[in-house]
């Protein structure tokens, strides 16, 4: 294997990957506290460059061999679900083993190990195996990550080394949900937003300084969705009754709509197209579509065809492509228009897995951990190629960078794979 | 029917009763007139309860009235959920004595945890109401006579959960098992085991927004919030429930009872502790449970030994069963189990295993259907639920001794006719507990 070769690390801060976006031809709204979008070449952030599970301008092989696409490497992380953040040719995720959450560094090509960083966790094994739920984000040259239990840091890319470090939940006050803080951080600007307290927490990403708070009532596990409307940025949280958007600038509330989940598992995130929201939760829960009114949207509809328990359903080209049902029973892999709520086609048997589109087509890795390569077309779910790729319970969405998958199951292995065209 | 004819009836049959038998049925058949649908209300809206819930609305004989968690969030899922299934729009509730009061239901489904269920469960058959409780029936001997008593003196069904009573492949291992099939049976080893380790304590906290806690603790003593306790959690604290003994063990010793004839055992023993999960905490600030992490309960019957085991540490594949009764006879040893079904292992080598799968309910492994539908059979045709309350509290009474065993550190003489412990005052005294102003300990 190769020795890995690193790019170096792109200084932080809005200028600079202003200027790496415009060279790079990716999608830019604006300088001041917008979010910051990617290339197909990184993934860093929760749902990808885009923030949409959709990467455009890649190409993906039509079909792989019949052993599966080829590994690139493996690796252990520990127990968790956490997915991964990939920039700069560096890929992190986190997971959890003796009684601490490690997170780690891999060269996304090869896999060599770049650093560590460890910090005292509980396992949280709370009707399930427990470990690390969270995924971290890449901004820059600054990785950061929310744990379970509030722990929040920022490490730096190239070396590992922790720039600053807090607890966000005591320093706020914000209660800890049930199963823990699961949401990803959101960079825009210079903000770090979390899904923390009751409609979220804003930090400095610089300084970890807290910008604006709301409520200490429960978060829910959704990771926070950004929104530009009328030029006035928003961000939307699942909190434990309700999702609620508010102005990004300050906290103010904008709407809140009333979203009933049993145990307060308000997990999957919203997706926003133009001025409709779709919302859906599992635990027979459901899905809705609304129109952005203020204080409160108003529905469309509203239907049990997809009860999404953990990873939020994609968009693409007016459809959904989602897991309807929850672990405990057989959930499956489903497309639904979005403007109707009509189920074009189902996939039994999927279990809760994830997928992503990529190149028009969708990269699912099933609940125990079969990789399926399909066209995203709402015609029906005509798989070109399948693989074993993972054994275990793979919760965790796979994610793709430069044309490289990477995927995870609960203990921990890691696997990354060829699928791009190289 | 309204609330007052109701309760004329249950007096009506209570009399009747003592007129013998055939007095008894008819009342009951005009409940059964076909299309009616009985005022149904559910106690403790958690995971279980609203399993129980399911059912009762599946049965399609069942309006819900009313719904009462101390969780404003909890009852507020749970009337989303049950306006979703059939329509209807039940009353929310915090305290179970107003729904009682105000929604006079005819049906009570209570799934509180162990530490309520007797005042809840005596309120509603008090209130005419026939109630399906969960197991085990009381959290200590004297609350499960109360109940009995109560349920008695009220001539309403009483339905507890025990749907082991009722499941397939109990129901027929049972069969096998009294068929002669085993042998002469001289031990019964049961248990429950599974994986853990250290446990580390957890940082109290507030309760959650809109949660009653006081109420929820209710006569227990008032402990922190923490979420080790709730939700689910409280099945591993002394203070509300019983540890696996009280919640696992519980059904498999009303299977032993099932099989035997014997009603209780003379003598109960029972050690255990915390080596591996270490000592139990309780702070003002942190929290771990307080069950033990294994334990070991023996219960000398006249014919027979019954051993129960759990361990929560350890988990391998050294042993074929995890759960379940293994009844040991002169032809073989038969295994009743969760998942797995039963198994018959023949003592003569070359004989075949005989086997029969399991038929659950998933994802959580009940027949609550088919005892749901007992329960609604035993009201319309005036007889006593599968699993009736006098043969539940019997099987309740064992983990609540084997539990004051294990606090004593000796072993206990039982006089089951009269459910007294022989000449151990101190233990006798765990038969009851005090409990919490303004709640009053029942009367047995």
């Amino acid at each position: 294997m190769k020795r890995p070769t690193l790019k170096p690390i792109r200084p932080s801060g809005c200028r600079s990957t202003l200027t790496f976006l415009f060279l790079m031809g990716g999608l830019f709204i604006g300088c001041v506290g917008s979010p910051i979008r990617g290339t197909a070449q990184d993934w860093a952030f929760w749902r990808g460059p885009d923030r949409s599970g959709v990467v455009k301008g890649v190409s993906l092989t039509d079909r792989w061999p019949a052993e599966g696409p080829t590994v690139l490497w493996k690796a252990k992380v520990g127990l968790g679900f956490s997915s991964f953040a990939i920039s700069n040719g560096r890929a992190v995720t986190l997971g959890h083993a003796d009684e601490k959450d490690t997170v780690i560094c891999f060269d996304a090509v090869t896999g060599q190990e770049l650093w560590k960083h460890s910090y005292p966790a509980e396992l949280g094994d709370k009707y399930f195996e427990g470990g690390t739920t969270g995924t971290p984000v890449i901004d820059g040259d600054g990785v950061f990550v929310l744990s379970r239990w509030g722990d929040l840091i920022r490490l730096n890319l190239g070396t590992g080394a922790t720039e600053w470090s807090k607890n966000i939940a005591r320093e706020t006050g914000a209660r800890v949900p049930d199963w823990g803080f699961g949401g990803a951080p959101l960079v825009m600007g210079k903000q770090l937003i979390l899904n923390v307290g009751d409609a979220g927490v804003a930090v400095d990403k610089a300084t970890g300084n807290v910008l604006w708070k709301s409520e200490a009532s429960s978060a829910a596990y959704a990771t926070p969705v950004s929104v530009t409307r009328g030029g006035v940025l928003h961000v939307i949280f699942g909190s434990a009754r309700s999702y609620v958007a508010v102005a990004a600038a300050d906290g103010k509330e904008v709407w809140r709509l009333r979203w009933l989940t049993e145990y307060g598992v308000n997990a999957a995130d919203p997706i926003v197209q133009g001025d409709k929201i779709f919302l859906s939760t599992g635990y027979g829960k459901g899905a809705g579509l609304f129109e952005w009114k203020e204080p409160e949207p108003a529905p469309l509809w509203k239907s049990k065809v997809l009860r999404t328990q953990m990873n939020a359903a994609i968009l693409f080209e007016d459809h959904l492509y989602g897991v309807d049902g929850d672990t405990t029973e057989k959930a499956s892999l489903k497309c639904v228009e979005f403007a109707t709520g009509k189920e074009k086609w189902m996939f039994a048997g999927f279990g809760s897995g994830g997928l992503l589109i990529a190149g028009g087509q969708i990269v699912a890795l099933s609940g125990s951990g079969e990789l399926i390569l399909a066209p995203a077309t709402p015609a029906g779910f005509r798989p070109t190629s399948r693989a074993q790729v993972l054994g275990g319970k793979c919760w965790t969405a796979p994610v793709i960078a430069a044309g490289r998958v990477y995927v995870r199951n609960s203990r921990g292995d890691v696997s990354c794979l060829q699928v791009g065209k190289p | 029917m309204n609330h007052f004819s109701l309760l004329a009836r249950r007096r009506f049959l209570k009399n009747a009763t003592l007129f013998g038998g055939s007095v008894v049925a008819s009342p009951y058949i005009l409940a059964a007139e076909p299309g009616r649908k009985f005022r149904t209300a559910l106690i403790g809206c958690g995971w279980w309860g609203k399993n129980i819930l399911k059912e009762a609305i599946a049965s399609g004989r069942v309006k819900v009235v009313g719904l009462c968690d101390v969780d404003t969030h909890v009852r507020e899922v749970a009337a989303e959920q049950v306006n979703d299934l059939n329509g209807d729009s039940p009353k929310l509730y915090n305290d179970f004595r107003d729904l009682l009061a105000k929604e006079k239901p005819e049906l009570v489904i209570i799934a509180t945890p162990d530490h309520w269920h007797a005042l809840q469960t005596i309120a509603a058959v008090n209130a005419g109401a026939h109630v399906f409780v969960e197991k085990p029936t009381g959290h200590t001997v004297n609350e499960s006579r109360a109940m009995l008593r109560a349920a008695r003196s009220s001539g309403t069904v009483v339905q507890v959960g025990l749907h082991r009573r009722i499941g397939p492949h109990h129901v027929n291992g049972m069969k096998f098992l009294k068929s002669g099939a085993v042998g002469d049976v001289g031990m019964v080893r049961i248990f429950a085991h599974g994986g853990g380790g250290r446990e580390k304590p957890s940082a109290n906290m507030e309760p959650p927004q809109g949660m009653d806690w006081n109420l929820w603790c209710g006569p227990a003593p008032l402990h922190p919030f923490n979420q080790k306790l709730h939700p689910g959690g409280w099945r591993n604290f002394l203070d509300y429930g019983n540890g696996q003994l009280g919640d696992w063990g519980v059904h498999w010793l009303d299977q032993v009872l099932w099989w035997s004839e014997e009603k209780y055992p003379k003598t109960v023993f029972s050690t255990g502790g915390r080596p591996i999960a270490g000592p139990a905490v309780l702070t003002d600030r942190e929290t771990t449970s307080d069950t033990p992490d294994h334990q070991v309960a023996v219960y000398a019957f006249e014919k027979f030994t019954c051993i129960w085991e759990h361990r929560r540490f350890a988990d391998n594949r050294a042993e074929k069963h995890k759960i379940g009764a293994y009844f040991y006879g002169t032809k073989g040893t038969l295994h009743i189990g969760w998942r797995d079904g039963w198994t018959f292992y023949p003592a003569d080598g070359n004989a075949a295993t005989q086997h029969e799968d399991s038929k659950l309910q998933e994802p959580d492994g009940h027949n609550l259907t088919l005892l749901w539908a007992d329960f609604l059979a035993a009201i319309d045709q005036g007889k006593k639920g599968v699993a009736d309350i006098e043969l539940a509290h019997r099987a309740s009474v064992l983990p609540l001794l084997g539990m004051i065993s294990w606090r004593t550190g000796r072993s206990l003489t039982w006089d089951g006719s009269k459910e007294m412990i022989v000449g151990d005052p101190e233990a006798s005294r765990l038969l009851s507990r005090p409990y919490r102003a303004p709640w009053v300990y029942p009367e047995a």
